[in-house]
């Protein structure tokens, strides 16, 4: 199964870049995450984590315009390919299979419904 | 804020560079400062610099962290093909700078063999007595006897009896032997007039316990008791009676005391002794363990004695046993401690122990060790220098080496092949002096050199790999600069104007230069003290003396005498119970002060007949010498002891004698022909100071009295000048007559006198030679880097000569920068080398002056010698067609 291969942390990063396009690139991407997250999170562990998925074919990546704040360095903007689209939708499939299967009583024992 | 950009620090950033892979570096930096300008933008620099110390931390992962492959084929860094051609290349260099590569060669070739010479001679000297399986465990007993003065003597002898009562008294000591070294000439047959002179080690039965020797054959270690056992060599037994069997035999020796010759009987045969250690002998002579009954009191003899502790023993803690026991003995002993001394230890640290013919000199070796070593690193500095100076001529040949895709550590290798090419040859041209001139250097030091690069495989594997050390340790800094520039800038030629002004090669010259003054004042002062001690006059004639060692004389000697005195050529002679050279005097005695003040005052004693003043040529300064019409100017003594003590004892009470000015000074003596109780003489005559030893020690106090027909002694003869060897034929004819089986051994004064300074003469011989190399190396230091210099500064010189500069301006302006460092040499050089020596001098008490002029003439020599290398190139630079220079490019 190839979706076994997919990370959390990389499902996340896979997801900001769909959600940012076309404008995602590694510092945007670990902003957005520590917001959302309230964790910080560093640059080096996105940047592995865009690479490996750009290895896997889900992202593809072109280098940008450079900028002040990065002292003049270019970067990397990355976007997901139709590959990476389908892993997520298959990723989102299935849980959302699952989380249907869940029986409405079960839902409230463990504390969770859905309003 | 758009333009004032809030940056993190230089240097993390420059971690984070170096921590990333180079093709990922751009973005994720540029994420990185992106990052940091947003923090700080948001939680302040404080808060933004932590958060950048994390995220730099964080790239510490494999993914980042790892290099993309090459997209070309990459060349292995040892790569058969490639070290082929560094030596290609490095050969091709080499030989198209034939110049460079020669100074290069010699100085290296001279550093190296000096290096391996003097490392053979250390070596050689730290393996002495290292062989014996127990020597780890033998100890020599040095007396040690603390003066009032604070200073201490020295002795390498003990009371016999001391060892055998060590080992009665202590469990640690396991056995004990006396061991000497004499000498001996044997012979096969009895009426032989002839015997090889032979070295005799003299030891007790006990002594086979102590030292491994291998026996060939013969049963030596059973004692036959009744007469004297000999145990020899096997290259001894080859060279005396080639091919026969000795064991068993009797042979004789040439005997000095007694009538007859001695007998000797040959017990055994063994392998020869090792010729590295201080016991070196080709015959051992053994003896029976002998205790004698000790007793801190009375008359003992007094000989070297050793003593074998138990394995594992304590050293220092059994010494400060035994002295505390020793020091109770008596009154007398209370200033008296023993030391051990280790077998390993005598042979380079026995100064005092006169008696002991093989010793080396620690200090020499330390000096010369240490000459050596700053040789090879002029030799080295000079290679850095040159390399470094050369560098500048290769870089555009390394920029285009870079361009064309060699890595930085394929330069540097190319740079190292070439180092170790030079260093390869080097070692080739060294070896081979090396090999030649072993003989000279062995002939030299007067001794046979046993460990050597050339004997011991062991020994030349280190050497080569010291060697290979010190090639990449020299190589590896001109290596590592050449390959460090970008290739841009050498191409472009933008370096070339700032290198050369490199200040480590300017102290290096300085600290060259300054090792070079130091040895040569150091070779001026050695010089002078050796002349002084030479030619001192030593208040007597020392020329034309020829001596006649001990003899007993068997009640011939005047007849002796008066027969060699028929010889025209012999102005006197005079039989005598002290030869110069043989210490202070026959005796010496501590007498009362007679002045009346406290202590005691200590005079020396020389006997001889009547005619030993006048033969010695002393100078008379008052009273009388000796006179043969008076009957009581000399007393039988040699009779009247051996018939009666008492009565030798009262006619030595009366005995006139004659006394030196310190001598006279010291007892205090005002009027001449009255006796001084306290010393048990009547003097009759002054005479001038005189130096009775070598002129290590001060001039000794000493009466000279008159023995008649001695019957033990030597002779001195005052020959014509210019008949040395007519009356040396004339004493070997008459010895046939009177003593045919004796030992005759005739010696020449001045010749024994000179050899006492024999110490002196090689270290002036030695520092002569290293100061001249030393010298060279420097000159041809400097010789290359003016060369390079002058060629670098080509343009500089034909701009200046075109806009009509002269050329004596232009060989100043060459040579200043050296002459400058040289002087800075010289006033480094001159208070270190001014201290040393003093130190060094300290130990003589006639040393010779430090003057100001050595200073004068040292640094003007240098400054010659430097001003005529550099001139030789300045002159040449200075003379060339300006065209030349401007034209080229």
């Amino acid at each position: 199964m190839r979706r076994s291969d997919l990370g959390e942390f990389e499902e996340l990063v896979l997801l900001a870049v769909a959600a940012m396009a076309p404008k995602a690139y590694s510092v945007l991407i670990a902003e957005e995450l520590e917001k959302e997250t309230g964790y910080p999170v560093s640059t080096g562990a996105v940047h592995a984590a865009l690479q490996r998925l750009e290895q896997k074919g889900y992202l593809s990546s072109y280098l940008g315009e450079a900028t002040q704040e990065r002292g003049g360095r270019r970067k990397r903007l990355f976007t997901i390919t139709t590959f990476g689209g389908k892993t997520l939708n298959e990723v989102r499939m299935l849980r959302n299979n699952l989380w249907d299967r869940i029986e409405p009583d079960t839902l409230a024992k463990i504390g969770l419904h859905f309003s | 804020m758009k333009y004032n950009n809030p940056l993190p620090p230089k240097w993390l950033d420059n971690i984070a560079a170096r921590i990333c892979a180079p093709h990922l570096r751009e973005e994720l930096i540029g994420d990185l400062n992106e990052r940091f300008a947003l923090r700080s933008e948001r939680f302040g620099r404080q808060k933004a610099l932590r958060f950048y110390l994390r995220e730099v931390t964080s790239l510490l992962r494999p993914s980042i962290m790892k290099r993309k492959p090459s997209q070309y084929a990459s060349t292995p860094f040892f790569n058969v093909e490639m070290i082929r051609n560094y030596f290609k290349i490095g050969t091709r260099v080499l030989r198209k700078n034939k110049g460079y590569s020669s100074i290069h060669l010699t100085g290296l070739a001279i550093g190296l063999w000096a290096c391996m010479m003097v490392a053979t001679v250390v070596i050689d000297s730290l393996s002495y007595d290292r062989q014996w399986t127990r020597g780890n465990d033998i100890y020599r007993i040095v007396s040690v006897d603390k003066k009032a003065d604070g200073l201490e003597e020295r002795m390498s002898s003990s009371n016999a009896a001391l060892a055998p009562e060590l080992q009665k008294l202590y469990g640690e000591v396991e056995s004990w032997s006396e061991f000497s070294t004499t000498e001996r000439h044997f012979k096969l047959n009895e009426k032989d007039t002839d015997g090889m002179k032979t070295e005799v080690l003299r030891m007790d039965t006990a002594a086979w316990k102590m030292l491994n020797t291998q026996v060939l054959a013969g049963s030596p270690k059973r004692f036959t008791p009744g007469t004297n056992n000999i145990i020899v060599s096997k290259s001894f037994a080859e060279k005396f009676y080639p091919g026969q069997d000795l064991v068993g035999k009797i042979i004789y020796d040439m005997p000095a005391y007694s009538a007859k010759p001695n007998t000797y009987l040959v017990t055994g045969l063994i392998k020869d002794l090792p010729y590295n250690s201080h016991l070196r002998a080709d015959v051992i002579w053994v003896r029976q363990n002998k205790p004698e009954t000790f007793s801190p009191e009375g008359f003992a003899t007094f000989s070297q004695n050793y003593i074998m502790l138990r394995r594992g023993t304590d050293v220092k803690n059994f010494t400060s046993k035994v002295n505390k026991w020793h020091q109770n003995l008596s009154k007398s002993y209370a200033s008296k401690t023993v030391v051990f001394q280790p077998m390993k230890d005598i042979y380079l640290h026995s100064d005092f122990a006169l008696n002991q013919h093989v010793r080396g000199d620690a200090q020499t070796i330390y000096i010369f060790s240490g000459v050596a070593a700053l040789l090879l690193f002029i030799a080295c500095v000079n290679f850095v220098n040159l390399s470094t100076a050369r560098a500048f001529a290769r870089l555009k040949e390394a920029g285009v080496r870079r361009i064309l895709s060699g890595s930085r550590g394929q330069l540097v290798l190319q740079f190292l092949t070439e180092t170790l090419i030079l260093f390869g040859a080097s070692v080739v041209v060294a070896t081979f002096f090396y090999y030649f001139t072993l003989q000279s250097v062995e002939n030299f030091l007067g001794h046979r050199l046993v460990q050597t690069f050339i004997t011991n495989p062991e020994m030349a594997f280190y050497a080569s790999l010291m060697i290979i050390l010190t090639a990449i340790f020299t190589g590896i800094y001109p290596a590592w600069l050449i390959s460090g520039f970008k290739p841009a800038n050498t191409l472009r030629g933008t370096i070339t104007a700032t290198f050369g002004q490199n200040s480590l090669r300017k102290s290096l010259v300085v600290v060259q230069f300054s090792i070079s003054i130091v040895v040569l004042l150091a070779t001026i002062v050695v010089w002078k003290q050796l002349n002084l001690m030479k030619n001192k006059d030593l208040g007597y004639d020392k020329r034309h003396l020829l001596s006649i060692d001990f003899i007993s004389w068997d009640g011939k000697a005047s007849a002796f005498k008066n027969a060699l005195l028929e010889n025209p050529a012999v102005v006197s002679a005079s039989i005598t119970h002290w030869l110069p050279g043989q210490g202070g005097g026959f005796m010496t005695r501590e007498i009362p002060d007679p002045a009346g003040g406290k202590g005691r005052v200590k005079v020396w004693y020389i006997a001889g007949d009547l005619d030993l003043p006048k033969t010695m040529g002393l100078k008379l300064a008052d009273g009388r010498l000796f006179s043969s019409q008076l009957s009581s100017d000399a007393i039988n003594a040699d009779s009247l002891q051996k018939a009666d003590f008492m009565k030798f004892e009262e006619a030595a009470m009366l005995q006139p004698s004659i006394l030196t000015r310190s001598a006279a000074k010291k007892l205090g003596i005002k009027h001449l022909n009255e006796r001084i109780k306290e010393a048990n003489t009547v003097p009759i005559g002054i005479i001038k100071d005189f130096h009775n030893e070598s002129l290590y020690e001060p001039v000794k106090p000493t009466l000279i009295v008159a023995h008649r027909s001695p019957e033990y002694g030597g002779m001195l003869i005052r020959v014509v000048p210019g008949t040395e060897k007519q009356v040396t034929n004339t004493l070997h004819q008459l010895w046939k007559q009177f003593f045919p089986s004796k030992l005759l051994e005739i010696g020449n004064i001045e010749d024994t006198l000179n050899k006492q300074y024999e110490a002196e003469n090689r270290m002036h011989q030695l520092f002569l030679f290293f100061s001249g190399l030393t010298m060279f190396l420097s000159a041809l230091g400097i010789f290359g880097l003016v060369v390079q210099a002058a060629e670098q500064r080509a343009k500089e010189v034909g701009i200046r000569k075109v806009l009509g500069a002269s050329v004596a301006g232009i060989i100043a302006l060459l040579s200043k920068d050296f002459l400058r460092l040289v002087t800075i040499a010289i006033l480094l050089a001159s208070p270190l080398a001014w201290f040393s020596l003093s130190k060094w001098l300290e130990h003589y008490p006639y040393r010779t002056n430090i003057d100001w002029w050595i200073f004068a003439v040292t640094g003007l020599g240098a400054l010659t010698i430097t001003l005529l290398t550099i001139s030789f190139q300045a002159v040449r630079a200075a003379l060339a067609d300006p065209v030349k220079a401007l034209r080229n490019e």
